[in-house]
């Protein structure tokens, strides 16, 4: 079914790439209903066609184009691909409707990709992402990152991604799906012939995005069967109390759980987001991983809303652990990739716990803190696309300038590339959730729906949900300060003191294209956490049937949840502090001019002349408190080899360390698993040993079975 | 005047058909074998002309000159494509013996009755009554294709399949369009080309055909 979707897609691209005026691409159009509403449709529509044009077009370019225009002509055609994408994006989010009619022989309910409103907001998030990633990818000129396969995949990739949120039926929402795991198979494999990782984490990642695809394809048949249309007004038919609503949910949740990164599903996640093109990583985990998250809300938003109380406190219990587990390994990590990878599995863990307590509290009737701490999800959504893709991208230009990506071995990097770390910082106040970044607003407004949702008008609204949210909040709270103390890590042992290796030493800066793409995502950071409130309230209106009530703009882009009576004001914020800390650093600047500057040479420096750069702290050892902390939980490995020197007992030359944290899950569920499996594999091999006759006997036997069978 | 003889006509074409299956399965000879191929053949067109004369369709004979062409004469040229004395010499040794073989092939014969009378009911006419031969001539074949050794011996177990099948489709409703029956040939002749000189290739290399040497190459 799918490869003769993609078929028709193809026939789809390449009626919009070559003849848009024919028959085809008029075809295409969906009719319109409101003759009023004209002009909006055919705009929603033309920008969709648009899109699979241009990404038809550079599907082509990366086909024919030169190796030395290759780079320039892709990048500059998917960064059309992704303004395409973002306008249209805009113009769903702002309420236009409209889009494409694919018609199909098949007996099923039209494919039709039309955006909602809320389709539109993740359009605009993936194709922002799509935006910075096509911009950096464009200066890389040789190696893998400029083959043609990666240039191939990769507007494949962006359309693909575009496109799910478009869908407005299960079987077109499937296949943008798998075009888009397609797309970012073949980017993650284009690096395979250099390093034998890539070929394992290609393996991980294939398995569990068909795992994902398996239970989400099982979960909309379920809906399908019980509603008997596959278009997403059809399967919103289905009672939520039903057992087939039960059981779709899990499946979805399943799926779509895997994809945004959650506990268990998540073991793809460190293997290959590390082992990715840094560009790939940061479209992966900046824009990929959120389409996860709009599968999440499809379904608990759009298709199955007023759910039982359990899915709530299923979504939260899943999204608890996951952000947990996430900032616990990330704050352990040295490996910069491989850190930034496991905060997105904290980050989504929020996401998701923001969405089920809205589920859990919507259940209870407190409709304003619901509204509030989806829109709290919405906007954790949004600026974790910014400063993550931004973050990867940074990760990318270290290792361009170092081609290190152990933060043991980094250093330094502040003085010698100074845009990248301004950049990196801005991204990482974000990810830290330091107030005036978007990562602050959101997690803000989480908290305070969590706070004030567990009572509706002094009256505690429901036993499961007062003893949950006080759970969520102390959750929040140890993951916010974990983080905190990760990305101190993370930008601290990269780019302050002295480089701790010669690779390190003779970094430069990245070219001009990276530096663009790194300071617009830092841009990007800074702007949502100044402006929360016209974002919010923008974002308000695609998901709550009263969103003026819910979330509004107050003050200079300040935000006030009137349900809950909380208001945060970032630029207010900022002035009030100026005013407070402008006199004090004038004061100091004053007093330090009016004595002169002395240097006095210390008899024997005070240790610190001779200082070397390996006596610093580093990843390791900063996060060594917390290994001792979550023992526990981490299951740390150690190793230490003494080399003595010759014969002698007391002399060392030296002492050799490895620590190694596992992913637990990895090693207690997914490993039993694949033994048993592999077991089974070589009891199966005496059945299937390949002997020709053996196969044949088996289908003769089975014939005969059914022909007798039959004539009973 | 014909109409007298038809049924006897019919089950005579039935009968050569069954008799070279059952023959088949107990020969080990090769070159007796592809005799016996070229004989159910023509029996074969033989009786695709009876049918087209019965029921005065002048494409059906031209059919029945195809099969001839192809089934009778073409097919086992190809197989015994060889000096004589090389195909007289090439016994199978069967992984079934000659008398299991027949006993085989007896409840075979017995389950295709069964089970075209239960399902889809003998009928009143004459092909009716003889489409049974049809599928006890596909389950035959697949006997001989699991039970032979020999690549080339195996592609004759796969031509009886495919001779079972065009005689049930002939004896049930009259035949596929010429066009069709036309491509199926075609194709049978080709998959048997290609068969062959696959068996060429695999004595040269191993110096022998028996495919259950063949399992150390899987993985």
């Amino acid at each position: 079914m799918t490869a003769i979707g993609a078929e028709l897609l193809l026939q789809t691209e390449i009626g919009a790439g070559l003849l848009p005026q024919t028959a085809i691409g008029a075809e295409l159009l969906l009719q319109t209903e409101i003759g009023a509403g004209l002009l909006p449709q055919t705009a929603i529509g033309a920008g969709l066609l648009l899109q699979l044009g241009l990404g038809a077009l550079a599907v082509v370019s990366g086909l024919m184009a030169a190796p030395s225009l290759r780079s320039r002509a892709g990048g500059i055609l998917c960064t059309l691909l992704a303004v395409t994408g973002l306008a249209t994006g805009l113009g769903a989010l702002l309420g236009a409707t409209g889009g494409l009619l694919i018609p199909i022989a098949l007996p099923m309910d039209p494919l039709v990709l039309a955006p909602d409103r809320l389709g539109g907001l993740f359009m605009l998030v993936v194709s922002g992402v799509g935006i910075l990633v096509s911009l950096y990818s464009m200066s890389s000129t040789r190696g893998a990152d400029a083959s043609r396969t990666a240039w191939v995949a990769m507007p494949v990739f962006l359309v693909g991604m575009q496109l799910v949120p478009a869908a407005t039926d299960s079987v077109s929402f499937l296949l943008a799906w798998e075009i888009m795991t397609l797309g970012s198979t073949v980017l993650l494999l284009a690096d395979h012939a250099s390093r034998a990782t890539v070929a394992s984490a290609s393996i991980w990642y294939s398995a569990m995005s068909q795992l994902s695809f398996f239970f989400i394809l099982a979960g909309f048949a379920v809906l399908a069967a019980a509603s008997g249309g596959t278009s997403f007004t059809s399967l919103q038919a289905v009672e939520p109390g039903s057992w087939p609503a039960n059981l779709a949910f899990v499946l979805l949740l399943l799926g779509f759980g895997g994809k945004a990164e959650l506990v268990p599903l998540h073991v793809w996640v460190p293997r290959v987001l590390p082992e990715a093109p840094s560009h790939v990583s940061a479209a992966m985990s900046g824009a990929m991983v959120k389409i996860g998250v709009y599968g999440g809300l499809l379904v608990c938003v759009r298709l199955l809303p007023d759910g039982p109380p359990w899915w709530g406190i299923a979504i939260m219990l899943v999204g608890g652990v996951s952000a947990l587990y996430g900032i616990l390994q990330a704050s352990v990590s040295s490996d910069l990739k491989v850190l930034l990878a496991y905060s997105t599995t904290e980050n989504m863990g929020l996401v998701f716990l923001g969405l089920g307590a809205s589920m859990l509290l919507r259940g209870f009737d407190a409709t304003a803190a619901a509204d509030a701490a989806l829109v709290a999800a919405l906007l954790l959504t949004i600026s974790h696309a910014a400063f993550k893709s931004t973050l990867f991208l940074g990760a990318g230009a270290i290792i361009h300038a170092t081609g290190e990506r152990n933060l043991d071995r980094l250093g330094g990097l502040g003085a010698r590339m100074p845009v990248t770390a301004a950049a990196f910082g801005i991204a990482s106040l974000g990810a830290a959730a330091i107030p005036i970044t978007s990562g602050f607003v959101a997690e803000w407004m989480l908290l305070q729906s969590l706070i004030h949702g567990g009572r509706l008008d002094g009256a505690v609204v429901s036993v499961a949900a007062s003893v949950a949210m006080p759970l969520a909040v102390a959750v929040i709270a140890l993951t916010a300060g974990l983080a905190l103390l990760t990305f101190v890590k993370a930008y601290g042992i990269a780019f302050l003191a002295r480089p701790r290796s010669a690779a390190a030493a003779d970094a430069r800066e990245v070219p001009r294209l990276m530096q663009l793409a790194l300071a617009l995502g830092a841009l990007f950071v800074l702007a949502l956490g100044l402006l929360p409130g016209p974002i919010a309230a923008l974002v308000a209106h695609t998901v709550s049937s009263n969103p003026t009530t819910a979330v509004q703009s107050v003050g200079l882009g300040g935000v006030s949840l009137p349900g809950i009576g909380a208001v945060l004001d970032p630029i207010m914020l900022v002035v009030l502090s100026a005013l407070v800390a402008i006199p004090v650093i004038v004061s100091i600047i004053v007093s330090a001019r009016r004595h002169p500057h002395r240097t006095v040479d210390l008899p024997w420096g005070g240790g610190g002349s001779r200082a070397r750069p390996r006596m610093q702290y580093t990843a390791t050892s900063y996060a060594e408190p917390l290994v001792r902390v979550f023992d526990d939980v981490l299951k740390p490995s150690r190793d230490v080899q003494v080399t003595h020197v010759a014969e002698s007992r007391y002399l060392v030359e030296r002492v050799r360390v490895e620590q190694r944290v596992s992913d637990i899950f990895e090693t207690r569920l997914y490993r039993p698993v694949l033994n048993l499996l592999q077991r089974y594999g070589i009891v199966v091999r005496h059945l299937a040993n390949g002997s020709i006759h053996r196969y044949l006997s088996y289908s003769f036997v089975a014939l005969l079975i059914v022909l007798i069978v039959v004539s009973l | 005047m014909f109409e007298a003889f038809y049924p006897q006509l019919i089950g005579l074409c039935t009968g050569s058909l069954l008799l070279t299956s059952a023959l088949m399965v107990w020969r080990h000879s090769l070159l007796a074998s592809i005799r016996l191929l070229a004989l159910q053949g023509m029996a074969l067109a033989a009786l695709v002309a009876v049918i087209g004369i019965a029921e005065g369709e002048p494409e059906l004979v031209l059919v029945s000159l195809l099969i001839f062409s192809v089934k009778g004469v073409g097919l086992p040229w190809v197989l015994a494509h060889q000096s004589k004395a090389a195909v007289k010499q090439i016994q199978e040794s069967p992984r079934l013996n000659p008398t299991a073989a027949l006993l085989a092939v007896t409840l075979l014969t017995i389950l295709s009755y069964v089970v075209v009378s239960r399902v889809f009911g003998l009928g009143d006419s004459v092909t009716g009554h003889a489409a049974p031969i049809g599928l006890a001539m596909v389950l035959i074949g697949f006997l001989l294709l699991i039970s032979r050794r020999r690549a080339r011996s195996q592609l004759i177990g796969f031509l009886m399949l495919d001779n079972g099948i065009a005689t049930l489709a002939f004896l049930t409703s009259g035949g596929v369009p010429i066009l069709l029956e036309f491509a199926v040939s075609l194709d049978v002749l080709l998959v048997v080309l290609i068969l062959h000189v696959f068996a060429g290739r695999m004595r040269t290399k191993f110096g022998g055909t028996a495919v259950d040497q063949l399992r150390e190459l899987h993985d």
